[in-house]
């Protein structure tokens, strides 16, 4: 008789043995009573198990389940998109251009002001408005340094200072925050930019 | 966590899945929901909660933590649809991520006690209510989810998704992040602990306790 299958069995049962395997463990299973006993146990078990794990969920529980589900991603649809946000490659350069030139010009700026000395005393009272409950904007300074656009000259400012006639160069967008001491400018251009201090020293 | 690990496996979309041809009709609901149809999940939902309600209720064994499973695992499945891979088996991307929200809700839930009632019938006489076809099934049904209490949580996985769900051993393998030759191993230990359960009550003589 060949040697007993108890370690193969239960592989066999659901027939994840090779051919040749699963031949030689039947052949041996002909022959061996002991075997044959707990082959069949192995059977009856399987079969307790596929009756004990039948799903006890009837249709009122996925339509319960539908309902939770679906009202939850429709409140999460429109603040969340399925489908990803993708940057274009231009928009992103243009972004992170515009950006670093800022921080560039407004660090610039500062450290123009550092060798003031640090105020000790309180700070010193914000003038009174004739409307103190409506903040006014902070002024707005536009300087187009090359053919101006009707519509940012629409949005300047009134108090817009006079800026020097358009002798070809960048865009130049001021802003003046409340600070007097901070002050964003703006350039844009399509080709190389000038030498931005100059730029600076010129505004000064 | 170490890459390769089973964990690390584990996480929905590292491992790759089976495939599928392209015109299989989940994918092709995948893709209007990724068109912003989001009415259509509810068209995926029809086609796959059976099946996710059951695979949770043999992992878990709990009704009211199932459909907990169940809605969480469909929620996942919403908001990480962009990470599906297609031309993958879509349901075999909602299987592995329901099995991971139920071994995340057995961990919450710690060590799983079986309900009272499954207790009383396991304790019960087996003579006085073996005639009974109902209390032989409730007999039955007590072994067996008491069996599978005291499998480890991979090996039930195994277990299910191998004898319960119909997949094939490398289907297995792939939806649980692990090798086949893993998935083998894991069943047939599985398997041979049930059969000692069980044998426990086929052997057991007139009047005795299982």
């Amino acid at each position: 008789m060949t040697p007993h299958v108890l370690d193969q069995l239960p592989l066999w049962i659901e027939g994840d043995l090779g051919a040749s395997e699963q031949a030689a463990v039947e052949g041996h299973l002909a022959d061996c009573p002991a075997c044959r006993v707990a082959a069949e146990e192995l059977k009856t078990s399987q079969a307790w198990l596929r009756e004990a794990l039948a799903s006890p969920f009837n249709a009122s529980d996925q339509d319960r389940l539908r309902r939770r589900v679906l009202d939850q991603i429709r409140a999460e649809a429109p603040a969340k998109p399925v489908r990803r946000y993708v940057l274009r490659p231009g928009l992103l350069l243009t972004a992170c251009t515009a950006s670093l030139l800022i921080a560039t010009l407004v660090w610039r700026q500062g450290g123009r002001h550092e060798d003031r000395p640090l105020a000790m005393g309180p700070p010193p009272a914000p003038p009174v408005a004739e409307h103190p409950s409506i903040p006014e904007p902070p002024p707005l300074v536009v300087h187009r340094l090359t053919k101006p656009s009707t519509r940012l000259q629409a949005r300047a400012a009134p108090n817009q200072e006079s800026a020097p006639p358009p002798t070809g160069g960048p865009s130049r967008i001021e802003f003046q925050t409340k600070d007097p001491t901070i002050r964003i400018i703006w350039l844009a251009q399509s080709g190389p930019l000038p030498d931005t201090h100059q730029t600076f020293e010129e505004k000064s | 966590m170490f890459p390769g690990s089973k964990s690390a496996l584990m996480e929905e979309g590292l491992s790759s899945l089976p495939t599928v041809p392209a015109d299989d009709p989940l994918e092709q609901l995948v893709r209007r929901i990724r068109a912003g149809e989001i009415d259509t999940f509810e068209h995926l939902m029809r086609r796959t909660e059976a099946r996710i309600l059951a695979l949770a209720w043999r992992i878990l064994g709990d009704r009211h933590l199932d459909e907990d499973a169940a809605q969480e695992t469909y929620l996942r499945v919403f908001r990480s649809l962009h990470a599906f891979r297609l031309g993958e088996s879509f349901e075999a991307w909602m299987l592995r991520i329901a099995v991971n929200v139920c071994y995340d809700l057995a961990r919450k839930r710690g060590p799983r006690s079986l309900p009272a009632e499954t207790l009383d019938v396991l304790e019960g006489d087996a003579a006085s209510m073996g005639v009974e076809e109902t209390v032989l099934l409730h007999q039955r049904r007590a072994l067996v989810q008491r069996a599978l209490s005291s499998l480890p949580q991979a090996e039930r996985a195994a277990l299910v998704l191998r004898d319960l769900e119909g997949l094939s051993t490398e289907e297995t393998a792939r939806i649980l992040g692990v090798r086949p030759v893993t998935i083998r191993s894991q069943v047939a230990s599985a398997r041979a602990k049930i059969r000692v359960f069980c044998s426990r009550l086929l052997n057991t003589p007139p009047g005795g306790r299982p």
